[in-house]
């Protein structure tokens, strides 16, 4: 199975918008679930910085992401 | 990620911080400061009250103490009057302040009645209530919130223990007690006991309690073509500025946003090495304990709370005040700006004649993204040569502990203390004569200073990030 691509931008206007919390999120994730997805880090996604955290997954891209709303992304897009 | 959660009020503090930089280089801050609530707080912001316009009265408050003004002394003044005279921001009063619009809203009362009210005949709640707060509905008491004083009489009276005390956020996290309730129960902070370790500000749910920032007065600075700015880095800087991004990119972009010179304070740090293990060999044949001095939390709770401590204290100024210091020294002129995780820093800074203002690494990330520069893109970089592997340690816990034990070959005991409760122990201890070491490294932060309230990541990366670097020097201890 392919995995599915999860980008984080660790810019620096989406750091200090909590991007870090993101990767954590990441890290801590159920091997189940984490198996099914890859971990990118971007300098910047699109340029979007002003909505930072700006995340991409499955060629998606998503704004002010939490790690509560990441939750959700990853998940239902990984059923 | 740091121990510090970033929740949507920190968010909107960050973003207020970058408008405010982007206003100070585009030159319009008195003219659009008025508008800046209204701007970023509109009706699908994330909000904690009511409307908008609540939101907005608060965030006006968060925009006068990131101005550098208090909150409490300036209530009817318009933000363009503040803005129009940075200098006159009023940094040396509270650094620390509660902003009452939005302290009101925290829901918690302070005393409860429990299901284990058994509605006694003595009724001891109700007759030592000083407010007539308690009446009994139902066969159990009950507190009315309008009245409770928070005086907690009922719950010491109640001989079943069915009232219990609910503390809030902030007065649960001050280790030393400088938080009480007004007649209005809004969270009051006694500057004279406040030691401004900052957790009060992490912990409140609402953003309710903030710390006095000197952002815009920094940005001002660096942009004046004809005054001199130095950046003196803590030693805990590695690593705070992004995954990627080297200690020596962070010097690079300093200097490129108009900082006229970059010193580590791991530089002074070595200099308090050196004196601070000749102070404790000096001691240890006084028989005098020695206790640290580099922590100004830590520093001013002893002088507070444990004031037959106080001569134990070394006399060793700390890496901040000693690297600034030589620095005025050769230049009486320059500016000198502190930039570390730590709020205390403030208010030591206000006290002294050497440190003109102080950045948390969190207001520095805020800057740099207001000058529209991200770290991760940079790939310049310009050495950093200032220390040696000693000073660079401080920023630990059990750091300055190591260096006092290595430099004096042994011959001190040295212990540490990391977090103001364990400090509170060890110190209790010392007073009533039971320890056994001959110096004591305090750090009111848990984990020392990479656990501090500006600091950006976990703080067992930052340590693994730091010890690197500080094997990493070749410069050696004169
Ligand atoms: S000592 Fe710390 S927790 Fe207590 S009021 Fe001051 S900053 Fe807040
Ligand atoms: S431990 Fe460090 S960061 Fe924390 S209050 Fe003390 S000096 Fe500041
Ligand atoms: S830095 Fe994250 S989108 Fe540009």
């Amino acid at each position: 199975m392919t995995k599915k691509i999860l980008e984080i931008c660790i810019g620096t206007p989406c750091y200090l918008m909590g991007a870090s919390e993101l990767i954590e999120y990441y890290n801590n994730l159920e091997s189940r679930i984490k198996d099914k997805i890859e971990l990118r880090t971007s300098h910047c996604l699109e340029d979007k910085c002003e909505k930072g955290p700006v995340i991409k997954f499955d060629d998606k891209l998503y704004f002010d992401v939490t790690p509560e709303r990441l939750s959700k992304i990853i998940r239902k897009k990984t059923q | 990620m740091s121990n510090n959660t970033i929740s949507e009020v920190v968010k909107l503090k960050r973003k207020l911080y970058v408008e405010l930089v982007k206003m100070m280089i585009k030159e319009n801050l008195v003219e659009e400061i008025d508008y800046l609530p209204k701007k970023m707080i509109r009706d699908d912001t994330p909000r904690y009250r009511c409307c908008e316009f609540k939101e907005r009265a608060i965030f006006s408050e968060r925009i006068k103490m990131a101005l550098g003004y208090s909150t409490l002394n300036n209530k009817n003044i318009e933000l363009h009057e503040l803005a129009s005279d940075l200098y006159k921001a009023d940094n040396i009063n509270n650094i620390v302040e509660v902003i009452e619009q939005a302290c009101d809203s925290c829901p918690i009362d302070k005393y409860i009645v429990t299901d284990a009210c058994r509605n006694c005949v003595a009724h001891k709640c109700l007759n030592s209530c000083p407010a007539d707060a308690i009446v009994i509905i139902q066969n159990k008491a009950f507190i009315d919130q309008n009245k409770c004083l928070e005086c907690g009489k009922c719950a010491r009276e109640c001989p079943y223990g069915a009232i219990l005390e609910n503390s809030r956020p902030c007065v649960r996290v001050c280790e030393v007690d400088a938080i009480k309730s007004d007649a209005k129960r809004q969270a009051r902070i006694n500057k004279e006991k406040c030691v401004v370790c900052g957790r009060c500000i992490v912990a409140c749910p609402f953003g309710a309690i903030a710390d006095k920032s000197s952002i815009v007065q920094v940005t001002d600075k660096i942009l004046k073509k004809d005054e001199k700015t130095a950046a003196l880095i803590a030693p805990s800087f590695v690593g705070q500025f992004g995954f990627k991004v080297s200690p020596e990119t962070v010097k690079y972009v300093l200097l490129e946003i108009g900082f006229d010179e970059v010193i580590e304070v791991a530089e002074g740090a070595d200099r308090v090495a050196l004196e601070e293990s000749r102070e404790a060999i000096e001691s240890l044949e006084n028989d005098r304990i020695l206790l640290s001095s580099c922590c100004p939390a830590f520093k001013k709770m002893i002088v507070n709370d444990f004031p037959d401590l106080k001569d134990n204290l070394s006399h060793t100024d700390s890496p901040m005040l000693t690297t600034a210091e030589k620095l005025k020294r050769y230049n009486s002129d320059i500016n000198t700006v502190f930039i570390g995780p730590c709020t205390a820093k403030k208010e030591e800074a206000a006290d002294s004649e050497v440190v003109d203002y102080v950045l948390t690494f969190e207001e520095l990330i805020a800057l740099i993204t207001g000058f529209e520069i991200n770290l991760e893109k940079v790939i310049e970089r310009r050495e950093i040569r200032d220390a040696s592997k000693f000073g660079r340690q401080f920023a630990y816990s059990g750091g300055l502990k190591g260096v006092i034990e290595e430099l004096s070959e042994g011959k001190i005991k040295a212990d540490n203390a990391e977090g103001l409760a364990k400090c509170i122990k060890k110190l209790t201890n010392l007073k009533a004569g039971k320890s056994n070491f001959d110096f004591l490294e305090g750090m009111a932060c848990k984990d020392g200073c990479i656990g501090g309230p500006g600091s950006m990541i976990n703080p067992k990366a930052a340590r693994k990030l730091i010890e690197n670097f500080a094997e990493r020097s070749n410069l050696k201890l004169k």
